[in-house]
């Protein structure tokens, strides 16, 4: 029974992935070869795609998406790489985690909001550079962030994103039992054979870690190539990244211009395949010198240097984060704030009151989804996980589902998510909620099940045979030893299924024709409005509305733990003071006994 | 007591031409019988399938074992039966005691339902049993509280308490004190028979197969 039940959980969960990515991908191919019934479009050609290639400026949006794109991530990766080469086996690895963390979870388009706030001309940096130099107006024309030609500035922002993701990816791997063996070991054999903590991170650490973070990687990069968010807010505007015009496209009055941007999505996932063939280019020859490192003999590698480059980038964080949570909440409370000055002159709550009076239902709206999605994402993975062990896939089955697992991930959203929204009015123009919560399910499930799936086959079996041993069924195993024993993973694969959800912008506004907002829409839209502090409230509730899933899954389980100790210490108690009243009983009932 | 009418009946756990085969290959091949009086010693070097037996008598063998021959509990044979069907209590090296659970929960979790008709009589009985091995008061702790030498004891208390048929020992002394052992093995086949409970043990350690005293089955390295 239940074992069945968790095997429908698997089919379920394959088809939330598989399903919209496929119908999503179709509903782009046909309106970019120029079938569009909707606007008396029947016939298949290419004429599109000439339409597209002459558009003014496309070689250089495909340029600032490739650049912004493999850019971005071979230097998050190499920055990854150098801090962990830095303080990997060392006490400062925990206080790197912990520093990142936050980052993880704020939302893309929440980060780039902060950023502005800290670097824009006329932001925490300038002020600081303002102050010192005496000038009184912010320059307008020397700074290169934001708005730069060359996608410097969306490339910076993309990097501060991807440094913690790939950390975090890179630590889970390696803390996986059968790797963490291995790597200790090989940590100690290097060191005893001479070599310095970074060259046996980057000769024996990280070639047999590698594979395992590359498809993690890729999704980066893929993500980096096509993102909307921070091209959008930090980027140049004419031209803007690919992506950027996709949105404009589909957006634009002139439905017609949707046939464009159905090619131009299709043109995305070219530029994304291409991403990946530069990225490997790289890759290929990095390795190719790195074998040849091997047996050089040479014990250091760059010791100082890694050393000296893993501290700065501890340093720039450690200045970014703290700056960000600065600028950011004293600008939802400033009432002037002249340039150059530190601090605000006066302080004011008519930002948060204009906010809550307007953030109602968008907070309602971010929450329900974000709860929808996160509780039966965590079901449906729960289940599945089980479904592995008792009714254990074939092989092949296995492959086609972890290729699934990161389908969502490996196709641009803009590539497919217009083309499901087009199939979902097909079926309904009703049940918006519905087509939104499904784009979102395709992003938070495979967060959800990599975060679980680590710490599920963890998980000791023997304490599984033991419980079936004792004769309870598969279900009393499930309900009674394992998913106590997972609390802690659950809950926090849960916050992390919400802060996904909490952070898309580009699902909820498609699938949604814009009609649920929620706290992210609202925040991106607020950037081209009127106030900059309101701005700034948006994005220090978007800041903290993620942290509120993690803060009940780190606490939750340590109030469980305190109470059933309560309890216990309380049994004790009772029992104490029961033996001692039937002591006092017997005691009794001899002076009775003898009293007759 | 459930010891009391144990004793009378005849339980008998054997092994007809049982073979373990890995990819189709011979790896185990084990016939014979064990009563409740009686404990049967399982030895050889590590890595050739003392415990891939175990696993097959208790139904938790994966692939790539597969077995032919039959395992009977009393003439019936289990092996159609679901792994928690059989009634076959298993234990390791490790307590392997819930951790979210305390001492008592444990034990509670492993009675079958309704073996008692109140809580408070079940209550009772775990008190009396945690007495019969000192560990009085020692219910209402958590499992961190206990030191190794209470958590094996803890531990045989649970797999009792759900009355098997039959139970599997996988090298369940190794992990302890050279002090604690003997003690430890002692106490554990001395509750097995008065049980009447047929038990088959692996290990490699020969004193465990003394102490055991029934039938030795060698197998050969593989």
């Amino acid at each position: 029974m239940f074992s069945q039940i968790t095997v429908y959980a698997r089919y379920a969960l394959l088809l939330l992935l598989l399903v919209p990515v496929t119908v999503g991908v179709i509903g782009v191919v046909f309106p970019a070869l120029g079938y569009f019934p909707a606007l008396g479009e029947h016939s298949f050609s290419f004429r599109i795609f000439v339409e597209l290639l002459n558009v003014q400026h496309i070689g250089q949006m495909i340029w600032l998406s490739l650049f912004s794109g493999v850019g971005s991530t071979i230097l998050a990766s190499f920055i990854t790489f150098l801090l962990l080469a830095h303080c990997y086996q060392s006490s400062l690895l925990n206080k790197i985690q912990a520093l990142l963390s936050p980052m993880l979870v704020l939302p893309h388009a929440a980060a780039a909001i902060a950023l502005l706030f800290v670097l824009s001309p006329s932001g925490l940096v300038a002020r600081f550079i303002g102050t010192i130099t005496d000038s009184a107006m912010p320059s307008t024309t020397v700074g290169l962030f934001p708005y730069d030609e060359w996608g410097l500035s969306v490339l910076l922002v993309l990097v501060i994103k991807e440094v913690p993701f790939i950390l975090l990816m890179a630590l889970s791997v390696m803390a996986q039992p059968n790797n963490k063996q291995k790597l200790e070991g090989y940590q100690r054999a290097g060191t005893a054979l001479g070599y310095s903590a970074p060259s046996t991170f980057f000769k024996l650490i990280l070639p047999s870690i590698y594979t395992q973070i590359k498809l993690p990687i890729l999704a980066v990069l893929v993500f980096a190539t096509s993102n909307v968010e921070i091209p959008l807010l930090i980027g140049l505007n004419n031209p803007s990244t690919l992506s950027v015009a996709i949105l404009h496209w589909f957006n634009h009055v002139d439905l017609s211009m949707r046939l464009l941007g159905s090619a131009a999505s299709i043109l995305q996932g070219v530029v994304c395949v291409l991403a990946i063939v530069v990225f490997f280019t790289v890759e290929r020859m990095i390795s190719w010198w790195g074998r040849r490192q091997l047996s050089t003999g040479r014990r250091n590698f760059f010791n100082r240097t890694v050393a000296l480059l893993g501290t700065c980038t501890f340093g720039i964080y450690a200045f970014l984060i703290a700056g960000v949570v600065y600028t950011v909440v004293s600008y939802s409370f400033a009432e002037h704030w002249v340039f150059p000055r530190l601090f605000p002159e006066a302080l004011t709550l008519l930002h948060w009151k204009t906010a809550f009076s307007a953030i109602g239902q968008p907070l309602l709206n971010t929450l329900l989804l974000g709860l929808a999605t996160s509780v039966s994402s965590v079901v449906l993975v729960l289940l599945t996980l089980e479904s592995e062990v008792l009714v254990p896939a074939t092989r092949k089955a296995a492959a086609l589902f972890s290729f699934s697992l990161f389908l969502p991930l490996l196709v641009p959203g803009v590539a497919f998510l217009y083309g499901l929204v087009w199939f979902q009015q097909l079926l309904s123009v009703h049940s918006l909620g519905f087509h939104t919560y499904i784009a979102h399910m395709v992003y938070v499930l495979p967060y959800v099940y990599l975060s679980l799936a680590v710490s599920y086959q963890r998980f000791d079996n023997r304490y599984v045979m033991v419980a079936q041993s004792l004769g309870k069924s598969p279900f009393q195993v499930f309900w009674y030893v394992k998913l106590p024993a997972l609390l802690n993973s659950v809950l926090v694969a849960w916050a992390l299924g919400l802060a996904i959800s909490f952070s898309q912008y580009l699902p909820t506004m498609l699938a949604s024709g814009g009609a649920i907002p929620t706290v992210t829409t609202e925040a991106v839209a607020s950037v081209s409005g009127s106030s900059v502090r309101l701005t700034a409230v948006y994005a220090v509730i978007q800041a903290v509305m993620p942290l509120l899933g993690f803060v009940i899954a780190w606490t939750l389980p340590k109030l469980i733990t305190l109470n059933r100790e309560r309890r216990r210490t309380h049994n004790r108690k009772s029992k104490r003071i029961s033996s001692h009243m039937s002591r006092k009983e017997r005691l009794e009932k001899k002076v009775v006994h003898h009293g007759r | 007591m459930a010891v009391d009418t144990g004793a009378k009946e005849k339980r008998i756990l054997s092994l007809q031409h049982l073979q373990v085969e890995k990819e189709g290959k011979p790896l185990v091949k084990v016939n014979t019988q064990v009563n409740g009086q009686s404990v049967l010693t399982i030895m050889g070097p590590s890595g050739c399938g003392k415990t891939t037996l175990l696993n097959a008598i208790s139904g938790q063998l994966a692939a790539p074992f597969t077995f032919t021959g039959d395992i009977s509990i009393n003439g019936r044979s289990v092996i159609a039966l679901e792994p928690y069907k059989r009634n076959i209590g298993i234990m390791f090296q490790d307590a392997l005691l819930f951790e979210h659970m305390s001492v008592k929960e444990n034990i509670a979790f492993a009675m079958p339902p309704k073996l008692h008709s109140t809580k408070q009589a079940q209550s009772q009985a775990i008190d009396t049993m945690l007495q019969e091995v000192s560990l009085e008061g020692f219910g209402d702790r958590g499992i961190e509280a206990l030191s190794g030498g209470q958590q094996a004891r803890v531990s045989l208390l649970r797999t009792l308490a759900a009355e098997p048929d039959v139970v599997l020992l996988d090298e369940p002394f190794s992990k302890l004190d050279a002090s604690l052992r003997s003690q430890i093995r002692t106490w554990t086949f001395e509750q097995i028979k008065q049980r009447n409970i047929p038990a088959v043990l692996v290990t490699h350690d020969i004193e465990d197969a003394n102490a055991a005293g029934g039938e030795i089955i060698e197998l050969m390295p593989c």
